[in-house]
């Protein structure tokens, strides 16, 4: 059975889609379609044993490689072939074309689509080196009007760039759409680009990987020192050579060599032509293709160590470690070998990207965010810039003689190409209350916004200081509440392990601590204001089991929530266990009577479920099926906020509710997955006295009896007690002190 | 007036695999509907003239709940004043409502009866959705009861059932299942189901195994044991269904029987060795009938496991040419409420097949028991 669509995906213009080519890419932006809950077809050419086994080959892919967010999803996406099925594109709103870059083909499946698909649904090409202009030539206006490029980057699930590439006689409603769409259903950020070779993210990445490559041979520069420098920029660890290591160096005469075609003879990527270089000629001749071929400027040597390749004399020698280079503009000062190569690969790739800006971006925030979603770089070339001083850049430019580009020069006198001050930073909002550990933030008409601000968004009691304080203010100065992520990494990560430890070690400060955290998820639950969590990142243990406790969950596609306790030795003990137990006492969730929701209870929390996306939450019931999904991670305050003032116009809480058990007679029925599990030998007697005490709890103890139901808090008691007996255990103590040391 | 009481008729359903069988997705009143109405088209008998649906099923909760004798009879056609009950006696539910529809019929309580059962391992878990057995007991005993994969284990470690000669045990219920699929053997018992994925003619659950397979299996109940899937029965669906007459009705409806009811016994072990139940029953069943084991020429005895089938083959001395000889649970399945049915059946169709003059029907209980029925060719 499927979920619901994600927030807003239905609203997108968008009801059903379809992708042409089912290789990597075209699996991939079929199964994030599905993954919104909308239904697409992906059609390729017909294999020979079987009609469709190209496209249902693709679907197997995505399934294998972790592009759907959970396995129902494929179910979405009909396998087809293009000379059966391709009419099914009649259906679709936005039609995905990734076929192979050949553009005769790519234009003779236009012309075919142009017969069959509806008017005014939207074709893109995921091209990556085509230009616009050449693939509707001659293809009439109406699919003029309708096509743009859309590309996509590798896997389309994680990468969150979007290039949308629009023409003069675009349809603004189509373009439109593949904004909306590609937000709010793929969860991409979309950058909107000009029509030239490369587009944005890869017209600058690619120069950037050619010129730093080329420039560390030319200053003598060893590959591992290179690439030291080079994550100096705040770009992933692989640095340039690792990352045409990942890239393939077979790709490079196919990439940079077709792009150093298409661009004019004065474009500055052409001063570095990688293809043309004796270096990647001489790898590619010696087949060191990078890592799908075991070797390339790094390899594994037969021992398991790493090695590195010499450049100029092309042999392998033992990697040579490089410390970590520290602040980027401290290192070009200081100078040497290093610093100066630090000095050449900033000052062209920001003299580079500031010449070409006009040419290939409507603005300089979107090359700043294409080039940074599509590399992984901390912060697009222009923020760097202004990180190290655009003035100190353009000076030390000119002091050697070198040209200075106007973008530059402006940005210069400006104090910067994002001037502090101008229009950047939003007024901050109200604060109501406010520690070292947590805000809350005042965003008007009586709705609160609360935030952790700890590391990983931990809870301490400085957070229950003001959590407290916000739930005080529920039917007075609050008439909502929205728990918001601190930062896009997590949510929370739930009870700071470190702390925890210390506290078991005085029982009266742990059943403090415990109580504490009980008491104010319960109150939040029941307090006369609807609460909203706003879910990005992690939601782990206590930080999962407060969402546990809101009306209503708003949570990023890509969120992972977690109930990792028994991992330590302990159980959910801030009312987590409870609320488990009473959201499978749903019929809707398939078990029936009091015995089987205590043994479904123990069977879903005793092996610690972590998840990968929202769609497993949701499977896990971490989630409900009125908690909504928001496929754009920065989308999903705005959505919660929303919610959260939509409750308020009518809002009744929860009360606490009463609770059928089982008693003792449901401990064995608890028990029996575990105890067969523990006879076979398939798990050890730590965890079957891991799942006694979960048992335990959610049998209603030993004065637990079918024929009388206990109210939560009860639960709740027996939940803290049982967190108090097994924290108290040497080996659970163990467990906790190995997980802090890793 | 003869007290005579006969199996008339005898049929079933394919059994398929629980959660992966090609019946998962069939209710188990659906299963046990077909059959019967599949016994009603053999027979030609006139379905407001059978006098009660006696229904045997070992988990009656969910979809089994809500009297699932009743509820079969409702949905296979029957008309409003043919009643229903469920007979619950866990694996021998449904030879002990073939027992309660001949006792029945032998006190003169009505002379023409359906009996049988089914199960649906797929929908109702084996135990039930809700396990709460006194919570007095100790956590052995409840092991003993609802773990019975370990009182395989203990039954093949107290009688010396060594792991080869339970995957030899297992290897020959899979060849004879397989040879007896292949010569249409099963096929003659089995009513075909209608599903939204076709129509289902075929059990699913024999498989082309070799003793070299076998022995890569993991133990499945007990760390360092020796009982695996390969020695285990299946977890199965599958409904069964038999038409209890007497001589009268025989008569009135043209009906040739396939045999006789002789004798029948129930018994009850420690639960801890439900495995053995077989032993004692049949030496009930037996005596009751004035017959000794040498006297049985067709033994069907549920193969809930190798190594207690071959434990109780060694103590009641059964020939193993005489026993299961198109197969048995190990390879066809077990799906609990329904198997008796099929052992009492399949033992009345053999001694027609293959002549002799009496058969052997039993089984094991979970929680200690076994149950025999003594049938005499008629």
């Amino acid at each position: 059975m499927m979920g619901k669509a994600a927030f807003g995906a239905l609203d997108a213009g968008v009801q059903r889609a379809a992708v042409i080519g089912a290789g990597s890419m075209g699996g991939g932006i079929a199964a994030q379609f599905a993954n919104a809950g909308i239904p697409v077809d992906l059609i390729d050419i017909p294999g020979e044993a079987s009609r469709n086994g190209p496209a249902e080959a693709g679907i197997a892919r995505q399934l294998k490689t972790g592009g759907f967010m959970s396995p129902e999803a494929a179910a979405l996406v009909r396998a087809g072939n293009t000379e059966d099925h391709l009419g099914r594109v009649a259906e679709a709103d936005w039609i995905v074309e990734a076929i192979i870059e050949d553009i005769g083909a790519k234009r003779d499946l236009y012309a075919r689509l142009e017969a069959l698909r509806k008017d005014g649904s939207t074709v893109s090409s995921n091209t990556s080196t085509i230009l616009r202009a050449a693939l509707v030539e001659g293809l009439g206006a109406r699919f003029d009007r309708d096509f743009v490029i859309s590309h996509f980057f590798n896997p389309p699930r994680h990468m969150q760039l979007l290039e949308i590439v629009s023409g003069p006689a675009s349809d603004p409603e189509s373009v439109a759409r593949a904004h909306s769409a590609g937000r709010q259903v793929l969860g991409k950020t979309v950058v909107d680009c000009r029509d030239t070779p490369g587009f944005i993210a890869n017209r600058i990445g690619c120069y950037w990987i050619a010129m730093a490559v080329l420039e560390a041979e030319r200053q003598g520069l060893t590959v591992e020192e290179a690439d030291a420098v080079i994550s100096a920029f705040g770009v992933p660890a692989t640095g340039v050579f690792g990352l045409l290591d990942l890239i393939g160096i077979d790709l490079i005469p196919l990439v940079w060599g077709r792009l150093a075609e298409t661009l004019p003879d004065a474009d500055g990527l052409q001063a570095y032509d990688l293809a043309a270089s004796a270096l990647s000629q001489q790898m590619n001749a010696a087949g060191r293709l990078g890592r799908k071929s075991g070797a390339g400027f790094y390899r594994k040597a037969g021992d398991g160590s790493r090695e590195a390749l010499d450049l100029a004399s092309q042999t392998y020698r033992p990697l040579d470690r490089q410390g970590k280079p520290g602040d980027l503009r401290a290192l070009i000062e200081a100078g040497g070998r290093l610093g100066d190569y630090a000095w050449t690969v900033l000052a062209r790739l920001v003299t580079y990207t500031a010449s070409v800006a006009d040419e290939i971006a409507h603005d300089l925030p979107s090359i700043d965010t294409a080039v940074a979603l599509g590399y992984g770089w901390r912060e697009g070339p222009f923020r760097q810039a202004d990180r190290v001083g655009a003035e100190f850049i353009a000076t030390r430019l000119a002091e050697a003689g070198e040209p200075v580009p106007e973008l530059l020069a402006k940005a210069a006198r400006d104090g910067g190409f994002y001037p502090k001050g101008q229009g950047g930073s939003a007024s901050a909002a109200p604060v109501l209350a406010e520690n070292a550990a947590a805000v809350l933030e005042d965003a008007g008409d009586g709705l609160g916004v609360f935030r952790i601000k700890t590391k990983m968004g931990v809870f301490s009691p400085e957070v229950f200081d003001v959590l407290e304080h916000a739930i005080g203010l529920a039917g007075g100065k609050l008439s909502a509440l929205v728990l918001a992520p601190g930062n896009p990494r997590a949510f929370s990560a739930g009870a700071d392990l470190a702390s925890f430890l210390e506290l078991a070690e005085d029982p009266a400060a742990l059943d403090h601590f415990l109580s504490r955290g009980q008491a104010a998820f319960a109150a939040l639950r029941t307090a006369p204001m609807p609460v909203v969590a706003a879910v990005r990142g992690l939601a782990l243990g206590g930080g999962c089991e407060v969402t546990l406790h809101a009306d209503r969950v708003v949570a990023h596609a890509e969120a992972r929530f977690g109930l990792p306790e028994t991992r330590l030795g302990i159980l959910p003990g801030w009312g987590g266990t409870t609320r488990m137990y009473h959201r499978l006492s749903d019929p809707a969730t398939g078990a029936v009577g009091p015995a089987a929701v205590a043994a479904r209870t123990v069977d879903l929390l005793l092996p610690g479920p972590m998840t990968g996306s929202a769609a497993e939450a949701r499977a896990a019931h971490l989630l409900r099926a009125e908690d909504e999904i928001v496929m754009h991670g920065d989308d999903v305050e705005g959505v919660a906020t929303g919610l959260a003032r939509a409750m308020a116009t009518d809002y009744t809480p929860p009360v606490e509710e009463l609770l059928a058990v089982a008693g003792p007679a449901g401990m064995a029925g608890a028990l029996s997955a575990t105890r067969a599990h523990h006879a076979a030998g398939r798990v050890d007697g730590r965890v079957l006295t891991i799942a006694e005490d979960l048992a335990q709890v959610v049998t209603g103890g030993a004065a637990g009896d079918p024929s009388r139901p206990i109210l939560e808090g009860e639960m709740r008691d027996l939940e803290r007690a049982a967190v108090l007996r097994m924290a108290a255990r040497d080996e659970t103590r163990a467990a906790m002190r190995a997980t802090l040391k890793q | 007036m003869s007290t005579d009481v006969y199996i008339a008729a005898y049929t079933r359903t394919p059994f398929t695999f629980a959660r992966k069988g090609a019946l998962a997705g069939v209710r188990p009143d659906h299963l046990g509907a077909t059959a019967i109405r599949g016994l009603l088209d053999r027979t030609g008998v006139p379905g407001h003239e059978i006098e009660d649906v006696v229904w045997g099923c070992a988990f009656p909760e969910g979809e089994q709940g809500l009297n699932i004798g009743r509820v079969t009879g409702l949905l296979a056609g029957l008309p409003d004043t043919v009643p229903g009950a469920t007979v619950n006696r866990w694996c021998g539910s449904s030879i002990q409502a073939i027992q309660m529809a001949a006792g029945m019929l032998a006190m003169g309580a009505g002379d023409t009866f359906i009996a049988g059962g089914a199960e649906s391992m797929t929908r109702v878990p084996m135990m039930g959705f809700n396990i709460a057995p006194p919570p007095e007991w100790s956590s052995e005993l409840v092991s003993d009861f609802i773990n019975v994969g370990l009182t395989a284990e203990r039954v093949a470690r107290d009688y010396g059932v060594d792991r080869e000669t339970q995957e030899e045990f297992a290897l020959a219920s899979q060849k004879k299942a397989l040879a007896a699929q292949a010569d249409g053997r099963l096929a003659a018992e089995i009513t075909p189901v209608d599903t939204a994925a076709g129509t289902v003619d075929q059990d699913g659950c024999p498989r082309d195994t070799s003793l070299e397979k076998l022995a890569t299996l993991q133990p499945a109940f007990l760390e360092g044991g020796s009982v695996t899937a390969g020695t285990s029965s299946p977890m199965t669906d599958g409904a069964t269904a038999l038409l209890i007459c007497s001589e009268a009705a025989l008569k009135r409806y043209n009906l040739t029987p396939l045999a006789r009811i002789a004798g029948f016994g129930v018994s009850g072990c420690a639960p801890g060795i439900m495995g053995m139940g077989p032993v004692e029953s049949s030496r009930k069943a037996l005596a009751r009938a004035g017959l000794k084991m040498s006297d049985i020429d067709i033994v069907e005895m549920n193969e809930a496991f190798a190594s207690q089938a071959e434990a109780c083959r060694r103590e009641l001395d059964i020939d193993p040419a005489t026993l299961n000889v198109d197969g048995g649970a190990i390879a066809l399945g077990h799906p609990l409420g329904g198997t008796g049915g099929r052992l009492v059946g399949k033992t009345a169709s053999l001694l027609q097949r293959e002549g002799g003059k009496y058969g052997l029907a039993t089984q094991c209980i979970g929680g200690g028991m076994g149950i025999a029925m003594i049938l005499e060719a008629a």
